[in-house]
């Protein structure tokens, strides 16, 4: 296997030592292009509250195309299927390479907090969201409940 | 002037202390890099053109409408600018004519720390003597002009470095113009410790700001795009490979991703070269060493796609970004690669395992190399030699690996192997006659009976009949492309291979062989089987 580029040791030291609020994300000892990733909830969505467990790969040909997230903790929202993909421009089409991983996760967080129904990539949910929005939010706190409870100390 | 340098002072220092003599003796130069050509004040909002220099915005000419130009078709390349540096001369599309972000920043940082190592005091006197260069090499016409001009010249303080600066700021010293240091300390002092501690300064400030967003090193050839954004040159033709868009504004960039006509950025370069030229090299080292693969051995590209043969062409479209970067690299070293075929049915390929390749390929020459303006590319490559794959890795998205060549026996043995097989079929052939006088001989007797070179006639007949009866696969086309039939037994099979249409599979096993009499025995039995079958007239050639 090749070294692993500067890039990605530099992102993988400035995450751990300026890390981002309400976000960690930390490298497997055997594969260091594979992390473990954590999002608290973003405060006033129905996330609030729920620490939401993540799995982010880097490509071999990172940062030419994004590196690849899904969610490991179930959740209901209606840019997030069921096998936890993410519908995320930036994860796809908008990719750049001066993005990083960090600009990444705060995108993520950010659309916690942003539920778009319109661009769907759970369909049942953002209907569900469209007909009775009040009742998907409910829907959305109940899993944060029963599936993203932090682990009590 | 005495410098103390320590005995025990390490390359690094020793290479530094260069820097500084350098730069104390020659302020003047590392001063123009921060002064606009056209205006000869420092660079303020500067704008990166096209060709690879900057100047001021506020330097660029008028620009005026561009009559003829329809591609790119949109408006702003309708105004041009002309380029107003001699050395270049052409007109710019305004539209590529945008301010430069990273030197406009670069530029502001130097300037902010020149100005905090100005003296409060005016305790460090020099003389500083403008020296007309435009008075040698400007044009007759202009000499009279410049005649009228005097030579300036100021007592300035703060060290060579600050003084030049501080003198450029006040717009009293020529881009072109040379100048002459004369300290007035009463101690003789020529400041050398003040040049020291601003050069140190402004080392940092370049290598740290210059930092590509791409691969976070220090920028290796800096390259500004259209929009002003600059990024290592081996980085931007990366993104190129994958996008048009610059990688930080999205804004669609008009260049190919070879870079072809595309300059650096002259400034950064030079500032690069002139502050930071150990930092420089190491940098460079390092990308070769990257570009290498970690393992040294791992050094062969393999270019997964389809099955290609020894001495014959083959013709790829190549679009999949990993494999640009991968033609590009081919062709800027020794434009060898391996080709291999897809492991279609994930079978294990002797000590490799399962892997998503075969384990036998074909090293291929590029021939010919024809980058089209949207990144893809059409290339010719000649097959140059077999090998098999020992190991394997990945190297920026494609495959690389580690290769053994595949070559065939010596022709002493290929002689005496040709021999004990004819004779010992001939015995077989002779016994099974007496035991079964009126039964036909089983094929792989007939096979063996027959010397190589009755082998290779056996294939020309079946050619020479081929051809007669006008086989739809074998029509001027192929011959055109592949060339006639060799006579060599060798490179026969690869030959027939390329035009037969049957499934690359079967060929694959020439790959494999370490025999002349193997391969024309493969290739027989291949031709046994067409003329045992009724060759489908359907199945019209699609080699091509």
């Amino acid at each position: 296997m090749a070294a692993l580029p500067k890039r990605i040791v530099k992102e993988t030291e400035r995450l751990s030592k300026e890390p981002v609020p309400g976000i960690s994300a930390v490298p497997h000892d055997d594969n260091l292009r594979y992390f473990d990733v954590t999002i608290d909830g973003p405060s006033q969505s129905p996330y609030e509250g729920g620490l939401f467990r993540l799995e982010l790969f880097l490509p071999d040909d990172y940062p030419m195309t994004p590196p690849k997230v899904r969610f490991l903790t179930k959740i209901y929202h209606p840019n997030i299927d069921r096998l936890g993909r993410i519908c995320l421009d930036v994860l796809k089409s908008n990719w750049s390479p001066a993005l990083q991983i960090r600009t990444i996760l705060l995108s993520i967080q950010a659309l916690l907090g942003a539920p778009n129904p319109d661009d769907p990539l759970a369909n049942d949910v953002a209907q569900a969201w469209k007909e009775d929005q009040s009742k998907a939010i409910e829907t959305a706190k109940q899993w944060t409940a029963q599936h993203a409870a932090r682990p009590t100390a | 002037m005495v410098r103390d340098v320590l005995p025990e002072a390490t390359e690094e220092i020793a290479e530094k202390t260069d820097l500084y003599v350098t730069y104390h003796s020659d302020a003047r130069h590392l001063v123009r890099l921060m002064q606009c050509p056209q205006c000869s004040k420092p660079f303020s909002t500067p704008v990166t053109l096209p060709c690879g220099h900057s100047v001021c915005r506020s330097c660029l000419p008028a620009s005026k409408p561009r009559a003829n130009i329809s591609y790119p078709n949109t408006p702003d390349r309708l105004i041009g600018v002309a380029c107003p540096l001699p050395q270049c001369g052409a007109e710019h599309a305004a539209a590529e004519c945008n301010v430069d972000v990273t030197l406009t920043k670069l530029m502001e940082l130097l300037k902010y720390d020149i100005s905090k190592h100005r003296p409060s005091a005016e305790d460090s006197p020099m003389l500083l003597e403008e020296v007309l260069r435009d008075a040698i090499d400007s044009p007759m016409e202009e000499k009279d002009l410049v005649l009228v001009v005097q030579p300036r010249s100021r007592v300035l303080h703060g060290g060579r470095l600050v003084s030049t600066f501080a003198m450029v700021e006040l717009g009293e010293l020529r881009y072109s113009s040379e100048l002459k240091y004369q300290s007035l300390s009463a101690s003789g002092d020529d400041y050398y410790d003040l040049d020291v501690a601003i050069l140190e300064r402004l080392r940092d400030v370049v290598h740290k700001e210059l930092d590509c967003l791409v691969c976070y090193n220090m920028m290796l050839d800096p390259t500004t795009t259209s929009c002003g954004h600059t990024f290592c040159r081996r980085c931007l033709a990366r993104v190129m490979d994958h996008s048009s868009a610059c990688p930080v504004c999205r804004r669609d960039l008009h260049i190919p991703a070879s870079l072809q006509n595309k300059g650096s950025n002259t400034l950064l370069n030079s500032l690069l070269a002139a502050l930071c030229p150990d930092l420089v090299t190491a940098r460079k080292r390092a990308v070769e060493a990257e570009e290498q693969v970690g393992n040294e051995d791992m050094n062969m590209p393999l270019f997964v796609c389809t099955l290609a043969l020894p001495t014959m062409p083959t013709f790829l479209h190549v679009f999949e970004p990993r494999y640009r970067l991968m033609m590009r690299r081919c062709m800027e070293g020794d434009r060898l690669f391996g080709m291999v075929m897809y492991n279609k049915t994930s079978a294990p390929q002797g000590d490799l395992g399962p892997t998503q390749f075969l384990e036998y390929g074909t090293l291929l020459e590029i021939v010919n190399y024809e980058l089209l303006r949207d990144g893809r590319s059409f290339v010719e490559t000649r097959g140059v030699g077999r090998f098999r794959i020992r190991a394997h890795g990945m190297l920026d998205g494609y495959n690389v690996g580690r290769i053994e060549r595949v070559e065939d026996l010596s022709l002493s043995e290929e002689g005496s192997l040709e021999q004990t097989e004819t004779t010992a079929a001939q015995e077989v052939a002779e016994e099974f006659s007496r035991d079964y006088p009126d039964a036909p001989l089983p094929t792989p007797v007939t096979l063996n009976l027959h010397s190589t070179q009755e082998l290779l006639d056996n294939c020309m007949e079946f050619i020479r009949e081929m051809r007669q009866a006008s086989a739809p696969w074998l029509s001027a086309r192929i011959v055109q492309v592949y060339g006639e039939p060799p006579e060599d037994p060798a490179t026969f099979p690869y030959w027939f291979a390329s035009v037969l249409p049957i499934a690359e599979e079967e060929k694959y096993a020439l790959l494999r062989t370490t025999r002349v009499r193997e391969r024309l025995k493969i290739v027989y039995s291949w031709i046994s089987r067409i003329r045992g079958q009724r060759w489908p007239s359907g199945s019209s050639c699609s080699i091509l």
